[in-house]
């Protein structure tokens, strides 16, 4: 009993170091930003301008993608209408409710708009919203899940698969094995749509294209956070004949990176301008990046309110709004992006439509 | 004697989580002020009277984790380290969402089946590393880890295959309203936007007065714990391992697959996004700082639902991260273990010495007699 | 043969030796294990330390090998005050050590085994293959430096325990209990040995409990009870019951026998009974006994030829590979353990730690140990505990165990009186058979005699008891028969009446003696 119960607790702690470790390296980075370059925004925002509330997803600010999209779009709204914000941050596994204490603390501060960074904020905003009919929620990536709208609810999605495409289209143009790969954090519907519009591209541009796809995990989130995971999944593409790999895997990313400088070929960024974040020996291996524009989207949403007109129900942010597209960080696709743009737009006349499955 | 047995036991049992408890403090502490933010910001909010609302919150993820506790509480007395307790409610959950989004029976009778079909699903699930174990001796740690990955990607694929769209995900098909329980508000204690303290939060005292009952009052609990004790005793006194390491792991799975159910019925109302994962392995912390005692475990639950409900408006309040309580829950879970064996030794000790004591004074006597 | 140990490099002259033990006292939580202690040992004798287990002996002995140091007190090797801060030291002053349990790699020579660790005193190689040829032929060890140790009895391996104490240079040679593993003849060799290390002019310090062995190597006797050293005697008077009288303040009792009680009524039978393991290998072969009823039956043997997987396949724990086990007439050769239990068959088991006891549960918890389906214990699967508790302390009071309560945790108590309080548990519930493995090992001269008594009230009522035990005194005093096991064969019956310890030993070993 004894022994089990010592071996039970070091299991214990590794298990709970584990999930915490994963969270302090986060904080780590988040300290050393929040203490020296990168202190938020909100602890000096003193103006009298619009009090936004920003919920983020799991990883919080300094994730380097998701979350620091959202507080670029934050940022630049607070020097734009002078706002003062108050952030919160989630916890890996934590229940509902804590999601939905953390908006309900927001709204009793009298935080107007609030938005919740990440789908999983879909439900508890679709629980809390109703209480405070005066203050105008949003959520990325959300959904209603229920059959009562809430008019007091914006739900911003982006138009991934077009952005995908163009990159897709970027890739086409740069291969010299007319074989590319897609790597997926987890095989979900949202992952579905990159993958979709990135075979979609390439195959406009060169219908013999070989698009290979492989995906980390088949339904666990710890896809978009396995480094290693990601670096097996793109070096087994490359081997395969691929010299482009695109990868939708968040934090798994890097390994992605890893794998394309190793295999000395290219790798296609996602989300955010990934050349800018990636460490000097990987940035010539980072062909371009998909731009998923969180900030946009955040800050559209504070514009909203400041105007009065908040954004309610689905607003969709596709290529017509500037909300997705492409990096040309690296001048590395200097020389196509003519081409590039002439497929956008085609995409935002509607001449072509970008399938959302595979 | 009898006075200062009670004394020291009583002592045992809270002397040492109080010191583990003291540590943790001692601890997070530390860690908070090396990472540059306001030790006394950081208990101010932890220490904070709860809201009504937290309350609900702190009461519905205690009986959460006080199922969760008990699972592996009964697979520990057994001397079986289930880990696999996460695999066996998260396929449990689903299975159970399944069948109650489709709304075979009427109303609550729903509930019932939906109850039956994920202690069925997690007894199963945790006994097939039971039957593992018995006949091919295959370490129930290995195997339900193996299981745990396993049941994830299972109900992901499930999910994906079955599920309904929504949003960006995929989810089961709701429950119908009649099946939806209110939970208590306390006579309106507890107003509408603090939430309810969820229905099926009451199968969690339920199962641990009848889990305490059969464990201490019953041969079956005496077979149990003698063999988590010494288990070739046991095997000499009769008692038929085999049999029983299957019956402990199918035990501590069905308890298992009760731990989501409560917010199930009372919040979430399908699998998907509401879904609360961990509450396995806290589990296993939990029921370590317990001693697998059903008051124990409560008490454990209880502090660890304080710990993160509390902690949840660190980042706003106090700009901590909430992530830094999950080191405290690690200290306090090593530091008990550790307060523990040392209280244990010491009342070890005094034992030995109040019975050297007692038959010195015998002892002597007959000497007396004796020359 | 003194020269030449003198010439030995870095070897201590072999003289001299003698250790004093002044005042010494060593405190532990919550006990004093020694309290006051004196001893002289005179250079160039051998020395019995006697006392009943717990009385101290192992303490003292860890401090005169430098693993414990004294509280307070003094220590003195040929009138030099010393202080021991690990083994190493000791063994520099020339004080080594043999444990009862041996420390030596099976898989490894005699050689490497005794120069592992002192590498630096004539090195690995042929010197080192001389020295231990020369010190095994003048104390008659007759071991072969390059015998891998897998081959060797346990007479011998003690031998090269003792050799790698002379190797390293002890002139002062403790010995743990050193006869509790031999056989007869193997004592007698051991005891030759002992005295030819004594001519040498080397010390021996004797530890045991074995009253007989004592008086009969001994030059001076020492004798401890309760930490402290009540006493000196002298083997050339002393008579055993002094001696006993001295350990525990009371006369040793004897495990002699009455009338007999033996019925025709067969209780236990074995028929045919083969124990197979995995490997093929015949861990009992044949088995065909009989117990009768008011019978005990004692098996004699040395350790590890069959006895555990006797009692085993008896108890249900092992399954016969073939061959019919039956009580009372009823085959119960497929029967659980648990069955067999409730047909009325009681267990002391060999190892009562690890056997018999829950040691981290109260003692009344511990009566329920193996009589859980009892009705009288519990009802509709629910314990009674309040039956429980009032049969513990009936028990308790009964068979005299010394417990403050019935509560008391069962690590608590001394392996005497937890042995008292199992025999007196397997004694309950109205057994027909009592398989008694070893009853009294490890406890003290008290709780021995107490057992005798049980076991001999037990045939007296009608029981049959199955009585293992490697002290044959005691397996010809309370036997009605002998059965010897070897090989997992019973090779031989004999009268208790009849038999001597020296018969039953060259039976126990195969009919040729260890006598080298």
């Amino acid at each position: 009993m004894k022994r089990t119960a010592r071996f039970a607790a070091v299991g214990v702690i590794a298990a709970l170091a584990l999930t915490g470790c994963g969270k302090n390296d986060d904080d780590g980075d988040d300290n050393e930003n929040g203490a020296d370059a990168n202190a938020s925004v909100c602890e000096s925002a003193d103006g009298d301008g619009p009090a936004i509330g920003l919920a983020y997803d799991v990883g919080g600010r300094g994730d380097q993608s998701f979350n620091d999209s959202a507080y670029a779009g934050l940022e630049n709204a607070v020097e734009e209408y002078d706002a003062t914000c108050v952030e919160g941050e989630a916890t890996d596994g934590e229940a509902e409710s804590a999601r939905e204490d953390r908006l309900r603390n927001m709204a009793d501060q009298g935080l107007n708009p609030i938005i919740g960074v990440g789908f999983a904020y879909s439900e508890s905003v679709n629980a809390v919203a109703p209480d405070f009919p005066d203050i105008s929620f949003a959520v990325i990536d959300g959904f209603d899940p229920d059959t009562e709208p809430n008019d007091n609810v914006a739900y911003l999605g982006f138009a991934e698969e077009q952005g995908s495409f163009l990159v897709g289209v970027a890739a086409a143009l740069k291969t010299e094995t007319d074989q590319l790969g897609f790597v997926g954090g987890v095989h979900n519907d949202l992952i579905k749509k990159f993958e979709a519009g990135f075979v979609a591209g390439a195959t406009a541009v060169n219908p013999d294209i070989k698009v290979a796809v492989n995906y980390i995990e088949e339904s666990d989130l710890a896809g978009f956070n396995d480094p290693e995971g990601g670096n097996q999944a793109a070096t087994a593409l490359y081997e395969g004949g691929a010299d482009i790999v695109y990868h939708a895997s968040g934090a798994s990313g890097s390994g992605v990176f890893e794998a394309a400088a190793t295999a000395d070929a290219w790798a296609i960024g996602v989300d955010s301008d990934q050349y800018l974040t990636a460490p000097a020996d990987q940035q010539e291996h980072i062909l371009t990046s998909m731009l998923k524009r969180v900030d946009v989207a955040t800050f559209n949403m504070v514009e909203s309110v400041v105007d009065g007109e908040p954004l309610t129900s689905y607003v969709v942010y596709d290529l017509s709004q500037d909300g997705v597209g492409y990096s040309t960080s690296g001048g590395f696709i200097d020389d196509i992006t003519t081409d590039i743009d002439e497929y956008a737009d085609q995409i935002i006349s509607g001449e072509i439509q970008v399938p959302t499955a595979p | 004697m009898n006075a200062g047995t009670v004394v020291l036991k009583v002592g045992q049992a809270v002397l040492a989580p109080l010191i583990a408890l003291a540590f943790a403090v001692v601890v997070t502490s530390v860690i908070v002020s090396v990472a540059g933010s306001s030790v006394s910001e950081f208990w101010e909010v932890m220490l904070e009277p709860p809201s009504k609302r937290s309350w609900v919150n702190i009461l519905n993820q205690t009986s959460m984790l006080f199922l969760a506790g008990m699972a592996a509480a009964i697979a520990f007395r057994m001397n079986l380290f289930n880990i696999g307790i996460e695999g066996q409610y998260l396929l449990a959950s689903y299975c159970a969402a399944v069948v109650a989004g489709a709304a075979l029976l009427p109303g609550k009778l729903n509930v019932a089946a939906a109850v039956v079909v994920a202690m069925v699903v997690g007894a199963v699930w945790a006994g097939i590393a039971g039957v593992l174990k018995v006949t091919r001796g295959v370490s129930e740690v290995i195997s339900t880890i193996m299981l745990n990955a396993i049941a994830l990607t299972l109900v992901g694929w499930l999910l994906n295959q079955y599920g309904d769209s929504a949003g960006q995900g995929r989810r089961t098909t709701p429950i119908p309203e009649s099946s939806r329980l209110d939970g208590f508000s306390f006579f309106g204690y507890f107003a509408q936007a603090d939430g309810r303290v969820w229905t099926l939060s009451f199968v969690a005292i339920v199962v641990g007065v009848v889990l305490a009952v059969v464990i201490n009052r019953t041969r079956f609990g005496f077979d149990l714990r003698a063999t988590g004790s010494n288990d070739e005793a046991a095997v000499a006194s009769g008692v038929g391992i085999k049999k029983m390491v299957v019956v402990a792991m199918l035990l501590s799975g069905g308890v298992a697959g009760l731990i989501w159910l409560p917010a199930f019925f009372g919040d979430g109302y399908y699998y998907g996004t509401p879904f609360q994962s961990n509450l396995g392995f806290t589990g296993l912390a939990v029921a370590l700082l317990g001693r697998n005692r059903p008051i124990g475990v409560a008490v454990g639950a209880l502090l660890f639902a304080w710990l993160s409900v509390q902690a949840n408006p660190l980042q706003l309040f106090a700009d901590i991260s909430p992530s830094i309580v999950q080191v405290t829950q690690g200290v306090v879970v090593l530091a008990v273990v550790a307060a523990y064996e040392v209280v244990r030794r010491f009342g070890v000790a005094q034992e030995q010495r109040s019975i050297r004591k007692a038959l010195q004074r015998t002892g002597r006597l007959e000497e007396g007699a004796a020359t | 043969m003194t020269t030449e140990v003198e010439t030995a490099p870095g070897a201590a002259p072999p003289g001299g030796g003698g250790i004093s033990v002044v005042g010494v006292t060593k405190r532990f939580p919550g006990v004093v294990a020694n309290h006051d202690v004196n001893l002289t040992i005179r250079p160039g004798t051998v020395h019995a330390l006697i006392g009943e287990n717990g009385a101290g002996k192992s303490t003292l002995m860890k401090i005169l090998y430098g693993v414990q140091k004294p509280d307070e007190g003094q220590i003195l090797v040929d009138d030099k005050p010393v202080s021991f801060h690990s083994p190493t030291d000791a063994i520099k002053t020339g004080i080594g050590m043999v444990f009862q349990h041996f420390m030596l790699a099976d898989n490894l020579t005699v050689l490497e085994n005794v120069v592992l660790g002192a590498e630096g005193r004539f090195g690995i190689g042929d010197r080192a293959r001389e020295e231990i040829r020369r010190i095994s032929d003048d104390f008659g060890f007759d071991l072969d430096p390059d015998q891998l140790l897998e081959k060797l009895g346990v007479g011998q391996r003690q031998r090269v325990e003792i050799l790698k104490v002379l190797y390293r240079g002890a002139r002062t040679i403790i010995l743990d209990e050193p006869t509790a593993v031999l056989v007869p003849q193997e004592v007698d060799a051991l005891f030759a040995n002992l005295r030819e290390l004594r001519d040498s002019g080397r010390t021996i310090l004797f530890i045991s409990h074995k009253l007989d062995e004592v008086l009969a190597i001994a030059d001076d006797i020492t004798v401890m009870r309760r930490g402290e050293t009540v006493g000196e005697a002298d083997p050339k008077t002393a008579t055993k019951h002094q001696l006993a009288e001295m350990m525990v303040g009371a006369e040793l009792p004897s495990p002699e026998t009455e009338e007999s009680t033996v019925t025709t009524t067969r209780m236990l039978e074995l028929a045919g009974v083969s124990l197979v393991d995995d490997g093929g290998r015949y861990l009992l072969r044949d088995i065909d006994l009989a117990i009768h009823r008011g019978e005990v039956l004692g098996v004699a043997g040395v350790e590890g030829n069959g006895q555990a997987e006797l009692v085993e396949t008896i108890m249900g724990i092992r399954k016969a590979t073939v061959g019919t086990v039956s009580l009372a007439d009823q085959d119960l050769t497929r029967w659980p353990t648990r069955r067999r239990r409730e047909a009325g068959i009681g267990f002391i088991p060999e190892d009562r730690h690890r056997h018999a006891l829950v040691l981290d549960a109260p003692l009344w918890e511990n009566r329920l140990l193996g009589h859980q389906t009892s009705p009288a214990l519990n009802r509709r699967g629910f314990l009674r505990r309040r039956a429980a508790k009032a049969e513990t302390s009936r028990i308790v009071e009964a068979y005299d165990v010394r417990t403050p309560s019935i509560n008391t945790h069962a690590r608590a108590l001394s392996g005497g009186n937890q042995q008292k309080l199992i025999v007196g548990r397997e004694m309950s519930g109205d057994p027909i058979l009592v398989i008694a493995a070893h009853p009294t090992r490890g406890v003290d001269v008290g709780a021995q005699a107490a057992i005798w008594e049980h076991i001999k009230n037990a045939r007296r009522e009608g029981l049959a008891v199955l009585l293992i035990s490697a002290d044959l005194d005691e397996l010809i005093g309370l036997s009605d028969r002998i059965q010897v096991i070897l090989r997992g064969e019973l090779v031989g019956e004999f009268d208790p009446s009849t038999v001597t310890p020296q018969q039953l030993g060259s039976a126990m070993t195969g009919g040729r003696g260890d006598r080298s």
